[in-house]
Order: C-alpha cells, then sequence, then structure tokens
C-alpha cells in the first residue's frame, strides 16, 4: 500500500466512522439494526405476554364488611366450598379442582359491570381456594356469540368458559361451540341443587335430552312503580271520579296505558306516568313486543312457521305499545335502559318496567358501589313497589355458563361452573352491589340475608318469584338475533310514524325470509323443541303447567 | 455507499477481495431483502384476507348455518334484493355529499377569515382544529347528550330563545334526525376543509392580489379569477379526502341513532355492520362490502381523475 492509497484508505473509513457519528445510516448499521429489531421480538413477544396476562387478570379478592349481609353471604360460600357441607356442589366442586392447581381458565364474561364479579370476588376466591387461576375476557354481547363461534372454527382453545344467551344454545350446540354437561354433572354435582333452580329456569340449558350449561343469570322483567302517587289520596280520588274504579297497580296492558296516562295528565311536568327504552338498537322494543304479543294471544310461528306476528295480537300490542309512548315521559323514544333508570331514579316517572337492577337501583344499594356510581343516587328510595308486569313478564335474556367444547382443560372449567352456580357461591354473587346477575335460585329468592339487604328487598324478591312464575321466555332458536332486529326495526319505524300494519306486514317478511335462509323445517323443529320449554307461550308458563313456587 | 468505497479501496490498495460469492449476490439483491418484510407484511395482511373475502362471499359462511357450501352469486343476490341494503347507499350518498357540501363551504370561509391577520387569530386556530383530534364515537355521544330528549339541553335552549315550547326529537323524528347526523359531522369535519384550504391559500403567490389591486380589480372579481382557480387542485384534494372518509360513516349512527328509527338512518357502513356482526351472515355481509367497494372505487376513479386533470392543468 503507497502512501496515496493508504490515505484513501483512512478517508474510507474516516467515512465510515463519519457516517455512523452523523446517525447516516450505512448498510452494516442498518443489517445491525434490524437484527436487533428481530432480536426484539421474542422478547416484545413475552411482554406482550405478560402485560395482557396481566390485564385480564383479576384483582385481588374483594370482600364486604363481615358484619353486613353480603360479608355474612360470602362468608358462607366461602364455608361451603371450604368446610362443607361434604355433599355440597359446592365443596365438592372445590375438593375435586384442586388436582388441576396451575391451570388457567379463560373465559368469557359481557363487559363491565358483569365483568367485576369474576375479576373481584369469585376469580380470586376460586384461586384461592383450589390454585386455578382464571383471565377474563370481557366482549360486547353480540361478541359472545360471534367471538366462541370464530375460536371454535378456528379451533383455538382460546376459551373455557362461555358466558351465553340461553337462546344460543341450539346453535351452538349444534355447531359443537358448546359441550353437553351430563357425565360431569352425574360425577361430581349434588343432584339437589339442580331442584333448587326456578322451575322457568331448570330447563333453560335442556336441549335435545342434554343440559348444556348451567343457568346463572334472572333477569325477569318486572314492574317498579311509585307507591306514593298510587297511594296519594288526591290521586287516588281523582282517579276513582274520572273511571269509577280504584287506582291501582295495572293488570292488563290497557290499563297500564290509561293509568300511564291518568298520572300524566295529572302530575306532568314534575312526574309522567311511564317511560319505556325505546331507542333504535336497545331491547326494550323486541322485548316489550314480544311479551306483550304472547299476552295477547299471538303465536309467533304458525304450523307452517309462517310468521304470526302481523295478525290482529300484533296490530293490538303495537296499539298498546303505541297508546303507552303518548303517556310517556318525552323523548321517551330515545331512552336507553340506562337513561330509563336515571329518569325513574330522580323522580320523573311513576312506572317502568325493565331488569331486576331495578329494584336494587330504587333502593339506592347498587350506588353503594364506586363501579355503578354513574348512576344517579336514588331519590325515590323507600317510594318504590314492586308488582308483576300486566300479563306475563319477558324473561329477557340471561346467560347461562357454558363449558367450551374445544377447552384444554374441560374438567377444571366445569368444576369452576359448578362451584359458580351453587347455591352459597351464587347467592353471595347476587348480592354483590354491582353485579348484574339477578337471583334465579329458589334459595335466592327465599334467601333472609338478601331479604336485609334494604328494608323492602324481601318484597323484592317475592315478586322477582311470582313474575317468572308467569313469566314468558326469550326466543330460543337460530335466527333468534334476525327475528329481534326486525322487530326492533318494526317498533322503531312505528314510534317514527309509520303505519303499524304495514310495519307489521314489513317484519313478518323479515321473520320469513329469515326462517327461509335458515331453512323451514330445521327451524319448526327447533320452535317445536322451544315449544316444550316452560313459559315458551302465555298458555305454558310455569304457572299454568301447575310448578308455580310459592313463596310467604 | 460508503461500504462499496471502502471494498474498492481494499482491492486497490492489493488486499484480499472482502466478499464471498454469497456475499456477492446478497450485494446485487440487497435491494429485495430490503422490500421483503413490507411485501411480505402487505401480502399476509391485504392481500390474503382480500382474496379470502372474495371466496368467503361466493361460499355460505353464516354462524347460524353450518357448512361452506359454494352457492354461486347468492349472497350478492340477498344484498341487491335487500331494500334496506339500497336504501342505505342513498343514504351513505346523501349524507357524505351533503356534509361534505358544507364543510366545504364553511372551511373555505373560514379559511378566507383566517387569512387575514386579527389578534388572537393563532388562538382561535388552535381552537378550530379541536374537533379534528377527538374520536368520532365522543363526537356522536356528545352530540347525543346534547339532543337527546328529555335530558338533552338543545330544546330547552331553543324554547328559551323562540319563546315558545320546543318538542323535537332530532334523534328519531324525520327530518330532524338527519339534520343532526349532519351537524355532527360538519362540527367535527369542517376543520379538516379549513386546514387544507388554508394551506392552499397561502400558497398563492401574493403577487398575483397585489397587481390586481394596482389594476383597480373587485374582491369577487379577484376571488373568482385568482383565488379559486389557483385553489382548484387542492379544494379537489379537500374534497376528495373528505369524501371518501365520509361515505365510511358509521360511528356517529352507531351512537346516535343504532341505524333508527327503523333502518332509516342505515349507512353502507352500518348496514355491512349489522348483517356481519349483529346477524352473523358474514358471507352476505363480505359481498355487500365488494358491492359497496365497486360503488365507492367508481366516485374514487372519477375525483382522481379530475384530481390528475387539474394538476396537469
Amino acid at each position: 500500500m503507497n502512501d496515496r492509497e493508504k490515505r484513501d484508505f483512512d478517508a474510507g473509513l474516516a467515512e465510515e466512522v463519519d457516517a455512523f457519528l452523523t446517525g447516516q445510516p450505512t448498510r452494516r448499521s442498518f443489517i445491525t439494526r434490524f437484527g436487533q429489531m428481530v432480536g426484539m421480538l421474542p422478547l416484545s413477544g413475552a411482554l406482550l405476554s405478560s402485560v395482557s396476562t396481566f390485564a385480564l387478570a383479576q384483582a385481588e379478592l374483594e370482600l364486604a364488611d363481615p358484619s353486613t349481609p353480603l360479608g355474612k353471604a360470602q362468608a358462607l360460600a366461602l364455608e361451603a366450598s371450604t368446610v362443607g357441607p361434604k355433599d355440597g356442589s359446592a365443596y365438592r366442586a372445590v375438593e375435586a379442582a384442586k388436582q388441576f392447581a396451575g391451570v388457567n381458565l379463560n373465559m368469557t364474561y359481557e363487559a363491565g359491570l358483569q365483568a367485576l364479579d369474576p375479576r373481584n370476588f369469585s376469580g380470586p376466591m376460586w384461586q384461592d381456594m383450589t390454585g386455578i387461576t382464571s383471565s377474563v375476557a370481557e366482549l360486547a354481547n353480540p361478541d359472545m356469540y360471534s367471538k366462541a363461534v370464530a375460536e371454535h372454527f378456528a379451533g383455538s382453545g382460546a376459551f373455557d368458559v362461555l358466558d351465553i344467551s340461553p337462546a344460543w344454545t341450539p346453535s351452538l350446540a349444534d355447531g359443537g361451540v358448546i359441550a353437553p354437561l351430563d357425565d360431569y354433572i352425574a360425577k361430581y354435582m349434588n343432584l339437589a341443587d339442580l331442584e333448587d333452580y326456578h322451575p322457568l329456569y331448570k330447563a333453560l340449558p335442556t336441549y335435545k335430552g342434554k343440559i348444556w350449561g348451567f343457568f346463572d343469570d334472572g333477569d325477569m322483567f318486572a314492574l317498579y312503580y311509585r307507591k306514593d302517587i298510587f297511594e296519594d289520596p288526591k290521586m287516588m280520588e281523582a282517579y276513582q271520579a274520572k273511571f269509577g274504579k280504584p287506582l291501582a297497580v295495572p293488570t292488563t296492558w290497557e290499563d297500564y296505558a290509561q293509568t300511564a296516562q291518568f298520572i300524566t295528565d295529572q302530575m306532568a311536568p314534575e312526574v309522567y306516568g311511564a317511560g319505556h327504552f325505546r331507542k333504535a338498537g336497545s331491547p326494550g322494543n323486541h322485548f316489550d313486543f314480544m311479551q306483550q304479543f304472547r299476552t295477547n294471544g299471538g303465536e309467533l310461528f304458525d304450523e307452517n312457521m309462517q310468521a304470526g306476528i302481523a295478525g290482529p295480537a300484533g296490530l293490538k300490542t303495537l296499539e298498546n305499545m303505541i297508546a303507552a309512548n303518548t303517556a310517556s315521559i318525552p323523548g321517551n323514544n330515545e331512552l336507553d335502559a340506562v337513561s330509563l333508570w336515571a329518569a325513574f331514579l330522580t323522580g320523573k316517572v311513576a312506572m317502568i318496567y325493565s331488569w331486576p337492577p331495578t329494584g336494587r337501583m330504587t333502593a339506592g344499594y347498587s350506588q353503594t358501589a364506586t363501579a355503578i356510581n354513574f348512576i344517579p343516587q336514588s331519590e325515590v328510595a323507600g317510594k318504590i313497589g314492586y308488582a308483576v308486569v300486566p300479563g306475563n313478564p319477558e324473561h329477557a335474556t340471561g346467560f347461562n355458563k357454558a363449558l367450551a367444547a374445544d377447552s384444554a382443560n374441560p374438567e377444571a372449567a366445569y368444576l369452576f361452573m359448578q362451584w359458580i352456580t351453587s347455591p352459597p357461591v351464587s347467592l353471595a354473587r347476587v348480592m354483590l352491589p354491582y353485579a348484574l346477575r339477578d337471583p334465579y335460585r329458589l334459595s335466592h329468592f327465599k334467601s333472609d340475608l338478601y331479604a336485609e339487604l334494604w328494608p323492602d328487598a324481601k318484597e323484592y324478591l317475592v315478586n322477582l318469584n311470582n313474575s317468572a312464575n308467569v313469566g314468558v321466555l326469550d326466543l330460543i332458536m337460530p335466527g333468534a338475533q334476525d327475528y329481534f332486529l326486525s322487530l326492533d326495526r318494526m317498533a322503531t319505524d312505528v314510534w317514527a310514524g309509520a303505519d303499524p300494519q304495514t310495519a307489521l306486514n314489513t317484519a313478518a317478511a323479515e321473520w320469513n325470509d329469515t326462517t327461509d335462509r335458515l331453512g323451514v323445517d330445521s327451524q319448526k323443529a327447533f320452535y317445536e323443541e322451544f315449544l316444550k320449554l316452560p313459559g315458551s307461550t302465555a298458555d305454558h308458563t310455569v304457572e299454568k303447567l301447575g310448578m308455580a313456587v310459592k313463596l310467604d | 455507499m460508503s461500504e462499496t468505497n471502502v471494498i474498492r479501496r481494499l482491492e486497490a490498495a492489493g488486499l484480499p477481495p472482502q466478499l464471498s460469492r454469497f456475499g456477492e449476490w446478497a450485494d446485487r439483491h440487497f435491494k429485495w431483502v430490503l422490500v421483503a418484510p413490507a411485501v411480505l407484511l402487505i401480502l399476509a395482511l391485504s392481500i390474503y384476507p382480500l382474496v379470502y373475502s372474495l371466496v368467503v362471499s361466493f361460499i355460505n359462511f353464516d354462524f347460524q348455518v353450518p357448512g361452506h357450501a359454494f352457492v354461486g352469486f347468492k349472497n350478492f343476490e340477498r344484498v341487491i334484493a335487500d331494500p334496506v341494503a339500497r336504501w342505505s347507499l342513498v343514504l351513505t350518498a346523501f349524507l357524505s355529499f351533503s356534509s361534505v357540501a358544507i364543510e366545504f363551504i364553511l372551511g373555505f370561509a373560514v379559511a378566507m377569515t383566517m387569512m387575514r391577520s386579527f389578534p388572537g387569530r393563532g388562538l382561535i386556530m388552535s381552537i378550530l382544529i379541536v374537533p379534528l383530534f377527538i374520536s368520532p364515537v365522543i363526537v356522536g355521544q356528545t352530540f347525543t347528550l346534547l339532543l337527546q330528549r328529555p335530558f338533552g339541553p338543545t330544546n330547552y335552549v331553543l324554547s328559551a330563545l323562540l319563546g315558545n315550547e320546543v318538542t323535537i326529537s332530532w334523534l328519531t323524528e324525520s327530518p330532524y334526525i338527519y339534520f343532526s347526523l349532519i351537524l355532527a359531522d360538519v362540527w367535527q369535519w369542517t376543520p379538516f376543509m379549513f386546514v387544507i384550504l388554508l394551506a392552499g391559500l397561502t400558497a398563492i403567490p401574493p403577487n398575483l392580489y397585489e397587481a390586481a389591486e394596482l389594476d383597480g380589480v373587485g374582491p369577487w372579481q379577484v376571488f373568482w379569477s385568482i383565488t379559486v382557480p389557483h385553489l382548484g387542485p387542492m379544494i379537489l384534494l379537500a374534497i376528495t379526502f373528505r369524501l371518501l372518509d365520509a361515505i365510511r360513516l358509521f360511528d356517529t349512527i352507531f351512537i346516535m341513532t343504532g341505524g333508527g328509527p327503523g333502518t332509516s338512518t342505515y349507512t353502507a357502513s352500518y348496514y355491512l355492520y349489522t348483517i356481519g356482526f349483529t346477524q352473523f351472515h358474514l358471507s352476505q355481509a363480505t359481498a355487500g362490502s365488494w358491492l359497496f367497494l365497486i360503488f365507492t372505487a367508481l366516485v374514487v376513479v372519477f375525483l382522481v381523475r379530475r384530481l390528475l386533470k387539474a394538476e396537469t392543468n
């Protein structure tokens, strides 16, 4: 190397060094950085995995003050799970589950308040007793169906325990997404606990002679009304004078609209007679139509599976609903369930029918939890009466716990399901102030601890039981979402001024289209299965079948 | 680059060559190595799903109907025969064209105003563009809270201003419901028009205005003869971008109206969402997406051609 070549060589190296110092990328630096990035990938995967595990995992066990009814119920649940009785389903589940310590269960839950129970209470308690951890996947309601199916298609085994609407059971069972529980029940459960379900709910997870889950949420509609208004002497006198009969809690839909209109005429704008959640997409429209339609003697399908909703019963139902809307708070047709609760809690409305949390909120019990502080404080505590919705109240969806067929740990998952729905544990769960799980077992309705939650809690429980005695079920068959969507479109069209009969005809045509798409014969078979369930029609309720549960 | 220099210099210095045969091959094809990750990502995340979606639109892929049988054009026929689908397309066109037209007029007016210097201009401009940074879901929720009866303050304020009780159902009553949706969209996206058009206005050479002023040209003639022609490509660009975004309108519909009353506020996106993710008819939703893509492509091709033509001119 002569001097000049050496000079050039040094200059070249300096150029390389300069490029490095000035941050200009060279091929070497690019390859180095690319290698570093590739190396980061496995590291970031592990990091992301631990972050997501942390995000999905439950918090520390949250227990109430042991001197409170909830605290006592939680202590009893713990005792039943760890001490016994030894033949109890809770104890058996915990003992059997200990062999699976270290396993993690992935479970779906509706996003929000519903998921607080497994995160803060049942999940951590189960982990403390069995060593089985749990991860909660919070999903929007429709995703609880679609994700479960999609993961089944993919064979991922992503979920072990599924929260599903009872309406989905036939589809998921026939599609192989969920597994039957009969063998596990025979092996582990105290069968007396199956008899503890209210008869309306007991049969809900049963399909084609097998049990496909455990019912876990008594979503029964009930009527909540302002006792102070109905017992106001001036109001009673005015009503008697106008209608020639005493002012009373309505027992027919015609009475309901008339009473609501009377209260509105007398008290608006301070108080309106009624309120409903009628916003498009909120499920109030289809629930309300389904309950009133069947009370009015309507049949959803005829013997050829042609939609029966456009007949006289359908028209009468819509006309009653329109009359009730007219008598309601301004903006009634724009309300969703939460804004309706807000209207009732702030004393603007005299009657609403809705899900059971309404009773806990009006008593001010739910609002004791910070998680539910987006609901206004109750201004009507102590003034609320409970009654059965005129005719036949709707069991408005509810939840089943189902075992994912692709679970890698089916036995551990089953045992968790048995434990969480066992009488003592489920009682503690339906008493959680933030929970949206509602009483469904006979032992819940009869619980002295629950009855201590607020002064009228016993009447509340009795009313939920009585409502279940005459309640009607959501349609349980494939295509339920399509049928319900058509009803919602129909109703909101009518609220906007469409002709009721025309809207009914359109909805009926959509129903027939849905039935054709899914197969008339197949849908007929599903519908016939549905008709066997107590609560499928107004003539086939628990009470009409002689199975009504009477409480003192 | 500098690495090659180093090698050249090493060779010139009589030192042994540093590159093996593989190294030479790698050197020649290095550019492909560089783009390979991006190409693979695009193939995996865009091309494969796109092709797969085409397959899905010709088979049964329904969470409620077992099996994936080939069904030909049945999914497309279902969409075309569905009056809700046709209405959603009409509404999409109406809402997007109306919104974008109003946003353009307002955005242009604000941009022209902001061309002049006045105290507080910087602050006002900052405030004006804030809506751009807000999620459409939040915008929808905010307008719902403002307009929803009985709690929203809108009717109360209008009643106070007009001296009569206003009882409009802004979210359930036609035609107010369309007005509400357009209002929310205009509130959020007018700043987009404003920002783009302001950039265009500032790029017009000031000497043109000075020459016009010297020649005694009136403000309207200046506007039509200088501002509009010079701003033309930018106007077309802003309208193209906004229109392509507006025809995907979903978030505010989802929050404010839920598609109702009935199906009166179903846009194409909301229709496809409902079919796919509420009713789980995935193959029908996919077929509908392809049809929607074709309609969108027609609009895009038209606008892009106009845009290119304007730029060429």
